[in-house]
Order: structure tokens, then C-alpha cells, then sequence
């Protein structure tokens, strides 16, 4: 069933060496939807990321830095990518390899779109 | 150094005779023990009652360096060259300000003012030659050596050579989220690295815990832009952490290699210390 949030999610699952891309709720880290090739556990991926993007958020807050807009987690093996619109947070998970400043575009594009959703009662 | 007892003294000469100059004496003690809040208001305090006093001003922007507050010190330090031109102590802060902040030319009027104030001192023409050096090459890798002595070994100034533009700052914590080395100066001017870094920290246990349940191998670094800032961290040696963070303007490519020169800076400065 397609979901509001789909066409972004096929957007960004189109760039090479995107594995996975949620739309998912930052409070408790459900997944809203869902782009996850085989192999890989949407749920775990979301939880994760929940946690990840929250801490960042409250921690650059207690900092004084403001509202994170945009988050990236490298690793020896992949990267997280996930830009925030209220409650709700649009996540990647990808290889190494992949052109991050077109993700990160993408992402934010996508955050945007969904924050004026959320402004149409689409939630 | 002075000595407790000697603040003691110094304390009760000033609560004898409020207008004594000992206040001069007892705010540079107390800013050498590292009080820098009493140390200031000590110095407010007899600035309050001898507001002509250049040597007052030149100790006031002393601690204001020391605080992280750079653009007071400049205020007080330009305050003793309108009381007292040719102020050495004043010049040679001048011209640290000046070449942090990039102002080579400046940086050149001021030191070569302190130079012809005192020609004996190393310290100054050394500066002197950096700040023509840079002038010429528009590279600021040895600025660390143009310091004033009283900062050369002081470690929040150990990214000061990497990082060369308003709003970019860098700080080294340890495994338990405390500040080794570098400073972060907040909007009003004070350093509040201990503070941003004990938050920021948090954040590497969740990234740790990410990588792990995803199999994606130890983290390298994270990035996040804020409204007001673009933060980047990456892991440092000994468990530690290193945070980097600039104005949002600073485009994203540049903060990596920022956050790799200051990896790099921070890896020196810990072998030749551990």
C-alpha cells in the first residue's frame, strides 16, 4: 500500500548503495515506512537510528547548538544519514561508497516534504 | 609563583585601604592559581576605583585571554595603549589577537612596535618573523610559535594553527567526556568547553552501540548540523573524543578535513605526552 511518504523512500533507495531507508518515529523508534533490502531488519535498523538521531538532537540542544537538521554516522563499513521534521526522522542506511552530498540533499529535501505533511494533518 | 599566604596579605592590605594598588598584584596571583572569576572581579574591582591604570587594563585582558574571552582582552588591551602607548605587554597581546583572528598586517604593526620596545626579546622577534612569514605565504601553520610565552604551553590553544576562521573551534575530551585540550567559546564570549563536551560526548555510546548491532564495524566519525553550527566528532586515541564544530557556513567537505588536521594535531600533542 503506498504511503505518503513512498515516492521519497524510492527516491532515495534509487541512489547506489543505499540498503535501507525508513521514514520512523524519533520518540519510540517505530517504523512508519520502509525500504529495506532482504537481509537487513527494518525494525532494528529504526530503533537504532531513533536512538542515535535523538541523542544527537538532545544533546546538541543542552549544548546550545539548536535543532539538528541533519545527522551522519561513518563507520569502518557503512554510514547512517538522517535529517529530521518534528517527531518523525528520514534515515539511510548505505555503504561506504555512496555520494553523500547527493544523499544528504535528498534527505533534506525528503524532511521538508514531510514537515509540510505534517502541517496537512498527515501523521 | 605567589604563594596563598601572599594572597592572604594582599587580601587584608586591600580591605585596610581599599585604594591601594595591591589589587594589581593580588588579581595576577589569583589568575595564576587559575581563580580567574575572583581573579577578575578583583581587577573590576580596582579598575572601579583607578580606571587609568594601564597595568589594571593590561591584567584585566590577561584573564580575559585566560577565560577564552578574546575580543575583551582586545577591548582592555587597546584601552592601555590609549593610556600608555607603547605598553609592551599590551603590543604583544595586540598582536597575538591580531594574528589569531588573521589580521597579518596588524599583527606585524604591533609586534614590530613591541620589537622596537624592548629588541632584546626573543619571544617578540620570533613572533615578528611568523607573522611575516604568514604574511607572505598567507599560511598560519606556525602561529602556535607566535603565541606569547604565558600561552605556548597552554592546551586550549592547541588547535589554533588549524583552525583559522571566527566560529570554529575544537575540542579534545577524554573517555569520560572531560576537556584535555582546546577551548569553546560560546556567543557571550566564555568558554564553555567542559559544559558542550560532557553533552556531545553522550552521543559516541549511541553511535558505538549503532555500528555494533549493525555490523558496520567501529565508528569513524559524525556529523550533525545544527541550526547555528555544523559539529563534527571522530574517536581519538585512549578511548578519547575529538569535537570540532563551525559556523553553518563552513561547507561540509571542509569540516572533514578540518576534523582530520585536528585528529591529526591532537594524535602529536598526546604521544608527546603520554
Amino acid at each position: 500500500m503506498a504511503t505518503p511518504f513512498t515516492h521519497m523512500l524510492q527516491s532515495l533507495a534509487r541512489q547506489r548503495g543505499v540498503i535501507a531507508a525508513l521514514v520512523i518515529s524519533e520518540r519510540d523508534g517505530i517504523v512508519i515506512d520502509s525500504y529495506v533490502q532482504v537481509g537487513h531488519s527494518a525494525d532494528r535498523v529504526a530503533a537504532l537510528a531513533a536512538k542515535l538521531f535523538r541523542k544527537a538532537r538532545l544533546s546538541a540542544g543542552a549544548a546550545g547548538l539548536g535543532a539538528v537538521s541533519f545527522m551522519q554516522l561513518e563507520a569502518q563499513s557503512g554510514r547512517i544519514c538522517a535529517a529530521g521534521a518534528g517527531d518523525q526522522v528520514i534515515v539511510i542506511l548505505a555503504e561506504s561508497g555512496i555520494n553523500v552530498g547527493l544523499v544528504r540533499g535528498e534527505l533534506l529535501r525528503s524532511a521538508a516534504e514531510i514537515g509540510a505533511l505534517d502541517g496537512q494533518g498527515f501523521r | 609563583m605567589t604563594m596563598p599566604d601572599d594572597v592572604r596579605l594582599l587580601t587584608e592590605e586591600l580591605a585596610r585601604d581599599p585604594n591601594s594598588l595591591a589589587f594589581v598584584t593580588l588579581g595576577e596571583a589569583l589568575r595564576r592559581q587559575g581563580q580567574l572569576d575572583m581573579a577578575l572581579k578583583v581587577t573590576l574591582r580596582g579598575l572601579a576605583r583607578h580606571p587609568y591604570l594601564p597595568d589594571a587594563h593590561d591584567l584585566g585582558a590577561r584573564i580575559c585571554v585566560d577565560r577564552g574571552e578574546i575580543e575583551r582582552a582586545f577591548e582592555e588591551w587597546d584601552m592601555v595603549l590609549t593610556l600608555a602607548p607603547g605598553h609592551l605587554g599590551a603590543l604583544k597581546g595586540l598582536g597575538f589577537v591580531c594574528f589569531h583572528r588573521e589580521r597579518f598586517a596588524d599583527a606585524e604593526r604591533y609586534l614590530s612596535a613591541a620589537a622596537a620596545a624592548d629588541p632584546q626579546d626573543e619571544q617578540v622577534e620570533r613572533a615578528l618573523r611568523h607573522v611575516r612569514t604568514a604574511r607572505a605565504d598567507g599560511w598560519t601553520e606556525p602561529l602556535a610559535h607566535a603565541l606569547p610565552a604565558s600561552l605556548m604551553d597552554d592546551s586550549r590553544y592547541l588547535f589554533v594553527n588549524v583552525l583559522n576562521e571566527e566560529g570554529q573551534t575544537a575540542l579534545l575530551l577524554d573517555r569520560d567526556g572531560l576537556v584535555l585540550a582546546g577551548a569553546y567559546v560560546g556567543a557571550d564570549g566564555k568558554d564553555v568547553a567542559q559544559e558542550v563536551g560532557a553533552e556531545l560526548s553522550g552521543v559516541t555510546e549511541a553511535a558505538r552501540r549503532t555500528t555494533r548491532h549493525l555490523s558496520m564495524g567501529d565508528w569513524t566519525s559524525i556529523v550533525f548540523e545544527t541550526e547555528v553550527a555544523v559539529v563534527a566528532m571522530a574517536p581519538s586515541q585512549h578511548d578519547g573524543l575529538l569535537v570540532l564544530a563551525t559556523s553553518r557556513a563552513t561547507p561540509l567537505g571542509l569540516v572533514r578535513r578540518l576534523l582530520d588536521k585536528c585528529s591529526d594535531r591532537a594524535g602529536r600533542w598526546l604521544e608527546e605526552r603520554v
